[in-house]
């Protein structure tokens, strides 16, 4: 404990383990006397000359007459306002970016480029007389009937009038 | 963190309602206070009590000190116009009346005058706790010895202090900690007798 309370006073703790410290140190009266005996050292060192009664518990006195303050974090304040602003800049930085290549695009280049498409024309096939009787034996099987998923099942039958005539009947004979 | 981000997580605690981090603040910089204030005050007696109201104010502000300056600086120039403030109301004149500034009145050397306006009983315990600090230090090893000048007279950072001795920082802090606590042990019985002595 002592030897954290060292390295706090040089600023060589890492920020969340000092503030570990600082709250199990917290109204602690020997670690205080520790803290104020090293700073006096400290003192005594730098400056031999100005060495001088403590003040701090008359001070302390006197702050037992005031109010407990409660004042906004000031670093967290100001580290939520950096990171807004830094996430508002982002923001603003990628609609840019954005309005900027939708402009690159620009609207006129739309029907410039259907105007400058090639009509589509139909393919020319020469059918030959021979697959006409093909392609009706097949039809089924073509994809542009509208009867697609009925043809699977329909067959193509043909006759001829005669064949309808009914043979048996007698009078005929 | 530095030692101004320590001074500010103790400022955001107070600021959260810990009075007992004020108190640290108070150990670690009523000295500087009260050397800058013996610049304005000369009577030993005054410029306590004017060091003990900067602190006060200091505390009360405290709420709207936003850290865009060291808290130093700003406990500072509050010392110095709690100073003015006093010499004015009793019509006195501040002996460096405009040209001067916190920074300046941190590095100003004027070792006679605090001397001069101290009473014998403070001057005896003053050279006392001197003399403790000073034969305790000659009595540490040298690697502790230097550890502890190198930190607090030049104000080197433990990795700075690592390269100078050659050695890892977990080692220059236990050194800087070890020197310290030995000082410190030495001068406990002094601090400790002379309570009523507000030592």
């Amino acid at each position: 404990m002592k030897q954290k309370i060292s390295a706090l006073m040089d600023g060589e703790l890492f920020e969340d383990e000092s503030e570990v410290l600082l709250d199990q140190i917290k109204g602690n009266q020997s670690v205080r006397k520790n803290w104020a005996a090293y700073h006096l050292i400290g003192d005594v060192l730098r400056q031999p000359e100005h060495i001088h009664c403590d003040l701090s518990a008359k001070v302390r006195e006197l702050m037992q007459d005031e109010p407990v303050l409660f004042a906004p974090r000031g670093r967290a304040i100001r580290e939520k306002t950096r990171a807004f602003a830094l996430s508002a800049a982002a923001s603003l930085a990628a609609i840019g970016v954005v309005s900027w290549m939708s402009l690159q695009i620009g609207p006129e280049s739309v029907p410039r480029m259907a105007m400058q498409s090639n009509p589509i024309h139909p393919a020319k096939a020469e059918i030959l007389p021979k697959s006409n009787d093909y392609l009706m034996a097949h039809q089924e099987f073509s994809p542009s009937t509208d009867m697609s998923g009925g043809a699977y099942y329909i067959r193509t039958v043909s006759y001829r009038t005669d064949d309808i005539q009914p043979r048996n009947n007698p009078g005929n004979k | 963190m530095t030692d101004r981000d320590v001074d500010q997580q103790l400022v955001e605690r107070v600021q959260r309602g810990d009075k007992h981090a004020f108190d640290l603040l108070v150990s670690k910089y009523q000295r500087r206070l009260s050397r800058l204030i013996s610049r304005f005050v000369r009577d030993s007696a005054e410029a306590e009590d004017v060091t003990q109201e900067a602190f006060i104010k200091a505390y009360r502000a405290l709420a709207s000190f936003r850290g865009e300056s060291a808290f130093y600086t700003w406990l500072y120039r509050i010392g110095i116009n709690t100073a003015k403030n006093h010499l004015l109301s009793n019509k006195r004149r501040a002996p460096t009346s405009t040209a001067f500034d916190a920074e300046e009145a941190e590095s100003f050397e004027d070792a006679g005058l605090l001397r001069e306006v101290n009473t014998p009983e403070n001057e005896l315990m003053s050279k006392q706790v001197v003399g403790v600090v000073q034969a305790s230090l000659q009595q540490l090893p040298e690697d502790l010895r230097s550890a502890l000048t190198l930190r607090e007279i030049e104000g080197l950072s433990y990795e700075e202090i690592a390269s100078v001795m050659n050695c890892p920082v977990g080692t220059v802090r236990s050194r800087i900690f070890r020197a310290r606590e030995a000082v410190a042990e030495n001068l406990r019985p002094l601090l400790e007798t002379s309570k009523g002595k507000r030592w």
